[in-house]
């Protein structure tokens, strides 16, 4: 277990500029998350972490031990790769007894090593086999089984799972962050689906263009984003524009003027102070939206249904708004009738619900 | 680390490029180019263009090159079009005997297809014992002294490259293309020529263009034939007077003028055609089976063509193992002594040592250049390796006998390169020579097997606490090594039957390698013919052997070292 601390990163790939002014610090047994669109710099900012990039400027830090400059095989630090990188040329057992060989382990050290791995990952009994023999889930199991053995004091992973099946990929998300905790590993893993992020990470950070957006644990970024930017990767945003009219009664609640009406929203950035008359933006989800009897009181507009999506366990419907704006609408669970297109409808938000975001 | 390894590599490759790649060409285009009192001329360039005996050799050149490369394609088409798309009695067997032809050196085949097909030859004994042929009139199926007989063992020596590539671009062709076309309504043989024909485009072109310089600037098989007005010969022949007359040096530049025109400009004009031809399949091609009487026919044309491909490599088997062979259908008399006398010789056995030894110095050359030059490649990013990409692969361009002039020229005594001529010890320069020609193709392969190395398989050695040269010994060096072997034994087995190079360069018996000597001997009276052919048919199963490990040790991929 160990404290991994990112300082002032900054590195230029060519004409680009790959990481801009990265600090970050995760907390020994943390399981990190790096989040963002591809080429955002989130594999880049790992493979710092790992050795195989040295930053241009900054400097990274395991507990309190400066290792920017340790190449990356003092660095201790097991690594899963995108495409596994399991060597064709050896089978399991050699795969696995790898790093232990280069650590001249005793050989009968490996062996007991390999297969105590092995059977944590439940490949028991297959460590004669080739890996091209083995099926994507099984040369999964081995590369985390590699990574494991020689028991480093973080663990890297780059996209482990983008190449199994939806199925598998569900089992394997349990099955890592069982294995981290109970290695008490600090993890850091780098994602493109939003669904993994959420449902594993401990904290995690959205990245683009080289930059962290918004560092947080899932629940932070998913209800309290910063940007429309952070909202729209972490989940589905429906995004409104308005004027700021003024402050509430409550500090955090400002009522906003829009295309619909005076409607009530949310800060959630602390520090921002927003004017009166600013353009801003306003952050809604899909199922934080509500049908009710139109009202003018309330904190609602009305819209058009153009569209329904029945998906069984929900309904999405996408409603035309009278500025043209169109938005999405989930409803968990539907019962009774759908809504037919073309309908007319009240929707309305909890104030705390519409997030006011800096434009 | 790396870019101080990497800009030593490419420093020692520019350099050994220029010197013994750019230098012997320039040395040859100086004296064609110099005038008598210093000055440039174009004088000795206007004089080939004036002489009509050089015109004539350029003219046959051309006829050998052109009909040449159209018998490749008589074959090679049908044959690759069928095996792509079908399946049929004994095609596993015959993708393996279409390539047998590469491995016999063309001028040795020429020496056992005149036992087959001369006029004294096999085929006309038959005849005559059928009684279709009179015993007064035999007839001249090789025209001695004139082109047929080159093109003919042209064609069987060179079908199986436009072969190759054709067929290899014809699986790349996804299915789904054909299917589409077909889907719109357009008939099988208008989609062969709309769809399938553009897109294979850029396989013949390659193999076509492989064919064509190969045969366009062959040496041995026209010496073998006792064709003299063929450019190649005629250069051959101008070596002994070569210190006062500039006008071979002026021969071989237009030869290789000529050469890279036909190479850059078919490029240029089949490119153009062909943007985005170089697809990859998605899906696999469905096989379909021939059965009845179209599956008997495609069986046997795989092995009439087979069968007349082995002419040659019969006719030298034949000729080993018999003495006196004239006249008759089988030899007469079967016995071993040539095969044992070539092996006791006293030409033959210096021979074999020398070749040994010369193949041998130049595969290890080739090959610690070769992977330095793959790695500078494919794993570093340093500028100016595209430069030394370009220039390893010049010599694909220019034909052997080409190079062989330049080294001659320039070894001469106070020339640049006469240290490579220890007294009169050929033998660094053959070294350099035989490794030149051949160093593209082990880049070639090396690159190959260096590229299926994902860096991340370097890199997770590391992460687990290998340092980068452990990781390099342990991973990647086990990984490349199949394509680095396949690239040695192909460098070494090419370097033991070069011809050109061979021919020219070696001055003195004692230094004769086995091609110089098997073309001595074949010219010598008496047994001379049957020890060639004893010597040819040694070198044969030497290759055989050698092809055959170099198969089992790449798979199926061995023919993709012949493609461009």
């Amino acid at each position: 277990m160990r404290a991994i601390d990112l300082q002032h990163l900054s590195k230029r790939l060519g004409q680009r500029e790959v990481l801009n002014d990265v600090s970050l610090t995760i907390a020994p047994g943390e399981l990190f998350f790096l989040i963002g669109p591809s080429g955002c710099g989130k594999t880049t900012l790992l493979r710092h972490i790992a050795g195989f990039l040295v930053p241009d400027r900054g400097h990274i830090f395991f507990d309190q031990e400066e290792v920017t400059m340790w190449p990356p095989h003092r660095r201790e630090t097991g690594m899963m790769f995108q495409n596994y990188a399991l060597w064709p040329h050896l089978n399991v057992e050699a795969n696995v007894a790898f790093g232990l060989e280069e650590r001249r382990v005793p050989a009968a050290d490996i062996r007991l090593r390999v297969e105590e791995a092995l059977e944590q990952v439940q490949l028991g009994g297959l460590g004669q086999r080739r890996i091209s023999e083995l099926s994507g889930g099984q040369q999964q199991r081995v590369a985390l089984a590699r990574a494991l053995v020689i028991r480093p004091r973080s663990l890297l992973l780059d996209e482990p799972l983008s190449n199994l099946d939806a199925r598998l990929r569900l089992e394997m998300r349990l099955e890592i962050r069982r294995i981290t905790k109970a290695f008490g590993l600090t993890a850091v893993y780098v994602t493109h689906d939003r669904e993994e992020a959420l449902s594993m990470a401990d904290r995690m950070a959205v990245m683009k263009e080289g930059r962290l957006l918004q560092v947080g644990s899932p629940k932070d970024l998913y209800q309290h984003p910063k940007s429309l930017e952070v909202a729209a990767f972490i989940g589905e945003a429906n995004c409104l524009l308005g004027q700021v009219l003024g402050k509430t009664g409550d500090p955090s609640i400002y009522a906003v003027e829009t295309p619909y009406g005076r409607l009530l929203a949310r800060k959630t950035q602390e520090r921002w102070q927003p004017r009166d008359g600013q353009e801003v933006h306003l952050m809604l989800r899909p199922e934080a939206i509500r049908a009710a009897m139109p009202s003018p009181e309330s904190n609602g507009f009305p819209g058009t249904l153009v569209e329904t999506l029945y998906l069984g366990a929900s309904v999405q419907y996408r409603v035309l708004l009278k500025d043209g704006v169109m938005i999405q609408w989930m409803v968990q669970h539907p019962r009774g009738d759908l809504k037919r297109e073309g309908e007319s409808l009240w929707l309305e938000v909890d104030s705390r619900d519409l997030l006011m975001l800096e434009e | 680390m790396k870019p101080f390894v990497g800009g030593v590599i490419l420093i020692i490759m520019i350099l050994f490029m220029g010197f013994f790649f750019l230098l012997p060409l320039s040395g040859t285009f100086r004296m064609a180019f110099m005038g008598p009192q210093g000055g440039w001329t174009l004088d000795y360039l206007f004089e080939i263009f004036r002489n009509p005996l050089y015109l004539e050799g350029l003219r046959n050149a051309f006829i050998i090159a052109i009909f040449s490369t159209l018998g490749c394609l008589f074959l090679a088409v049908p044959l690759a079009l069928i095996f792509v798309r079908h399946e049929f009695l004994g095609k596993a067997q015959f993708n393996g005997l279409l390539l047998v032809p590469l491995i016999l050196p063309p001028f040795v085949g020429a020496l056992g297809i005149q036992a087959m097909l001369g006029q004294a030859g096999a085929l006309n004994s038959l005849l005559i014992d059928w009684g279709v042929l009179s015993k007064d009139a035999p007839i001249d199926w090789l025209g001695r002294g004139q082109l047929i007989g080159v093109i003919i063992m042209n064609v069987l020596h060179l079908y199986p490259i436009v072969y190759l590539n054709l067929s290899g671009s014809l699986a790349n062709i996804d299915p789904q293309w054909d299917d589409a076309a077909n889907s719109l309504g357009c008939p099988p043989f208008r989609r062969f020529w709309r769809i399938t024909l553009p897109l294979a485009m850029p396989g013949l072109y390659a193999g076509c263009s492989i064919a064509f310089i190969w045969a366009f600037t062959e040496l041995g098989v026209p010496l073998i034939f006792d064709v003299d007005r063929v450019t190649s010969v005629q250069i051959f022949s101008a070596i002994k007077d070569l210190n006062n007359n500039p006008l071979p040096y002026a021969l071989v530049v237009v030869l290789l003028g000529l050469t890279l025109l036909l190479f850059f400009g078919s490029r240029a004009f089949f490119r153009s055609d062909v943007a985005g031809g170089e697809g990859k399949a998605t899906l696999g091609r469905p096989i379909i089976p021939l059965t009845g009487w179209r599956g008997w026919l495609a069986t046997g044309f795989f092995a009439g063509v087979v069968a007349i491909a082995l002419l040659p490599h019969i006719g030298v088997f034949l000729m080993a193992l018999s003495k006196d062979w004239y006249g008759t259908v089988l030899p007469q008399q079967w016995t071993l002594e040539p095969l044992e006398r070539a092996l006791g010789h006293p030409l033959t056995l210096t021979a074999i040592g020398n070749s040994l030894r010369y193949a041998l110095l130049a595969t290890i050359l080739d090959l610690v250049l070769g992977v330095a030059v793959a790695w500078l490649l494919v794993r570093t990013k340093l500028f100016g390796r595209s430069l030394v990409d370009g220039l390893t692969m010049m010599p694909l361009a220019v034909p052997g006998i080409v190079m062989a002039f330049g080294y001659l020229a320039l070894s001469r005594s106070g020339q640049p390169l006469d240290w490579l001529i220890k007294g009169e010890d050929p033998l660094m320069l053959l070294v350099v020579a035989y490794a030149m020609r051949r160093l593209p193709y082990v880049v070639r392969s090396v690159t190959a097997g260096l590229q299926q190395v994902h860096p991340a398989l370097e890199e997770a050695a590391e992460s687990l606490g290998a340092t980068p040269i452990r990781a390099l010994w342990r991973v990647t060096f086990p990984l490349v090594m199949p394509a680095v072997i396949a690239g040695g034994l192909l460098a070494f087995a090419f370097a033991m039957l070069e011809v050109s190079d061979s021919m020219i360069l070696a001055q003195r018996t004692i230094h004769f390698p086995i091609t110089k000597a098997i073309y001595t001997l074949a010219a010598a009276l008496g047994d001379g013919p049957s020890l060639a052919s004893a010597l040819g048919l040694w070198a044969m199963l030497f290759l055989t052997v050698t092809f055959v490990g170099t198969g089992a040790i790449l798979g199926r991929k061995i023919g993709a070292l012949f493609k461009v």
